[in-house]
């Protein structure tokens, strides 16, 4: 019986559970290793927690756009990353002169409804010009097509800006109203992460009131699970599309905007690694579903911030917060494997049935 | 003039011909039924007619206006409404959102309302389920969601695939109850059956398809009792 099944065992098993228990070794051995040292206190893990509700926000903001845009074209948008980009230098160009004039200082609330405003208005614009130009033609293309055309697009945009506003990282500017911090129970609670994350739940909480509540929202449903059927219902399923591209295209834009006050800097390149991160999230939490995309980006923003520390610290490895990045793709590449349909994908198969 | 007149319609699969040249016309207040075998082009020609697919040659004109050009949407809104094959319903929407989806294109909304209690009255089942996902619906109950779905767009014209397809025979005697309700009501209907017997006993006229070609037609009781269609469909 046991002789069999080991008989049976391929390599692609072996290194699979080799992989998964490996894994699971790091990330126990290494919480326990970290727990025990005692070298952080509380104050710095309430920091680690507070930067990752923070950057999970953003993730979860982005990762709306890529499971909309999925889930009414099965298209992977591939240069959603590259409209977060746009958000962020709209943002900039009406953040410096206002930062300049003392105006960023003294009105923060005026001055951020103004960037905000700009940059959405901006990558709404350019998200749905990419839909207009680039994807519409290729709406009933089957096979990878449609995807190369978005890695295009991606490049296009990259490239456009980069020739526009040079490839040079220019610093974002830097409010005193931002740096400064709430204390509560003796905690150090920054602004800027208070603003960023208040604001991403009302704008993800009015997305999913849009999308539940509203005609369009239900329409946009309705194309998701079957465009043909909606039209039939006389839905015009172009229209469904550009609102999907239209609320994605808000979502980056805001994103983009925090994202920048965040890291400080706005270049040709920065959709990048946000955009992969928060495709994985929309896959994390089942591409397609909307509460699934926002629970992944938060999820990956915490073991993001937290892990590194947390997972690697007690097994000696230096600098962890370093391996930010390493610890963000190891996560998704093991849900690519091990989960496909995402941490919440079980529960939506059940709906289904 | 006919409500709906198909006029020597060709489409085309890539390079197959799935109708080669159907012409039918469909008088107000009529049923008329398409019978024929597996793959004999009656689901294309709904399709043709409610704007999925376009006709390479041939025309389709509805209250004498041309819907050449048209998209899907716009044949629908303008009150050709096409109940597809399987139902198609959205499962993931509850059973209200499905119907208020009927009358997506209409802004009447006090009227949708009261369409919508008339609905429930027509199926209650429907009003108990409400709240619940239509992907949750028995087979019989999600055919009532389709057509009373469709009825709330207030069609002039009932394009309907195989209704009855799937369904226990009960039901089925239901299913042209209603129809035969529903075109009382002064909605025109044009009828997509497997099960000949039935739909030649409900209807007006009928039309027999053959690989993509009309090779019958006359009133429904006439075809019910001709020979060729007996041997054909009736066994
Ligand atoms: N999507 C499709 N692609 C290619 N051929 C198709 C497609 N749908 C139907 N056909 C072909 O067109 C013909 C007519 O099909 P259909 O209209 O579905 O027949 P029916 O509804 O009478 O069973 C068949 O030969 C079928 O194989
Ligand atoms: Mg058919």
């Amino acid at each position: 019986m046991v002789g069999r099944n080991i008989a049976r065992l391929n390599a692609v098993d072996v290194v699979l559970w080799g992989l998964r228990v490996g894994v699971v070794a790091v990330v126990v051995i290494g919480t326990v290793g970290t727990l025990i040292k005692g070298r952080y206190n509380a104050a710095q893990w309430f920091d680690f927690i507070m930067f990752g509700l923070t950057i999970g926000s953003i993730y979860a903001q982005i990762a709306l756009g890529y499971t909309m845009v999925y889930g009414v074209l099965r298209l992977i948008n591939f240069a959603h990353g590259d409209i977060v980009m746009t958000g962020a230098f709209a943002g900039y160009f009406v953040a410096m002169p206002l930062d300049r004039s003392g105006f960023l200082e003294d009105n923060p609330v005026l001055a951020m409804a103004a960037i905000l405003l700009v940059a959405v208005i901006v990558s709404t614009s350019i998200a749905v010009l990419t839909e207009r130009i680039a994807y519409r033609p290729f709406r009933r293309v089957v096979g990878l097509a449609p995807l190369i055309c978005a890695i295009g697009v991606s490049f296009f945009l990259e490239q456009t800006f980069r020739g526009m506003f040079g490839s040079a990282v220019k610093s974002y500017p830097d409010p005193q109203w931002q740096r400064a911090a709430f204390h509560v129970f003796g905690f150090n609670v920054p602004r800027i992460d208070v603003l960023v994350i208040g604001l991403a739940l009302i704008f993800m909480g009015l997305l999913y009131l849009i999308v539940q509540r509203t005609r369009m929202g239900t329409a946009m449903r309705a194309v998701a699970e079957d465009g043909e059927a909606a039209a039939l219902m006389g839905i015009d399923v172009n229209k469904v599309v550009v609102f999907t591209f239209v609320l994605g295209g808000a979502m980056a834009g805001i994103a983009g905007v925090f994202y920048a006050f965040v890291y400080k800097q706005v270049y040709f390149l920065m959709g990048f690694t946000p955009g992969i991160k928060a495709f994985g999230a929309a896959v994390l939490g089942g591409i397609g579903n909307i509460p699934g995309a926002m629970l992944g980006g938060f999820f990956l923003g915490m073991v993001e911030s937290v892990g590194p520390t947390l997972f690697l610290d007690g097994i000696g490895i230096p600098a962890p917060y370093q391996l930010r990045d390493l610890i963000a793709f190891t996560l998704l590449i093991m849900v690519l494997i091990f989960r496909p349909h995402g941490l919440l994908g079980e529960a939506l198969a059940k709906k289904r049935a | 003039m006919a409500l709906l007149e198909v006029a020597d319609i060709h489409v085309f699969y890539d390079k197959i011909e799935a109708l080669k040249g159907i012409s039918l016309a469909v008088e107000e207040r009529e049923i008329v039924t398409l019978v024929g075998g597996n793959g004999a082009g009656k689901s294309t020609t709904l399709r043709a007619i409610s704007g999925l697919l376009h006709p390479r040659q041939g025309s389709i004109r509805f209250a004498g206006r041309s819907l050449a050009g048209l998209g899907a949407h716009e044949i629908a809104a303008g009150g050709v409404v096409h109940i597809p094959e399987g139902r198609r319903i959205f499962g993931r929407l509850t059973v209200n959102e499905n119907l208020e989806l009927g009358a997506f294109t209409r802004r009447d909304r006090r009227d949708v309302a009261t369409d919508k209690e008339q609905m429930l009255v027509l199926f209650p089942r429907l009003r108990e389920r409400l709240k619940q996902l239509a992907g949750t619906l028995s087979g019989g109950e999600q055919q009532m969601l389709a057509a009373a779905r469709a009825l709330m767009a207030r069609p002039r014209v009932l394009l309907m695939d195989e209704p009855s397809m799937g369904l226990a025979p009960m039901l089925v005697e239901q299913v042209f109850e209603t129809i035969g309700r529903i075109n009382q009501q002064g909605v025109t209907i044009l009828l997509v059956e497997q099960n000949a017997p039935m739909a030649l006993g409900i209807a007006n006229r009928g039309y027999v398809l053959e690989s993509g070609r009309i090779v019958l037609d006359g009133p429904g009781r006439d075809l019910l009792d001709d020979e060729r269609v007996r041997r054909a469909y009736l066994g």
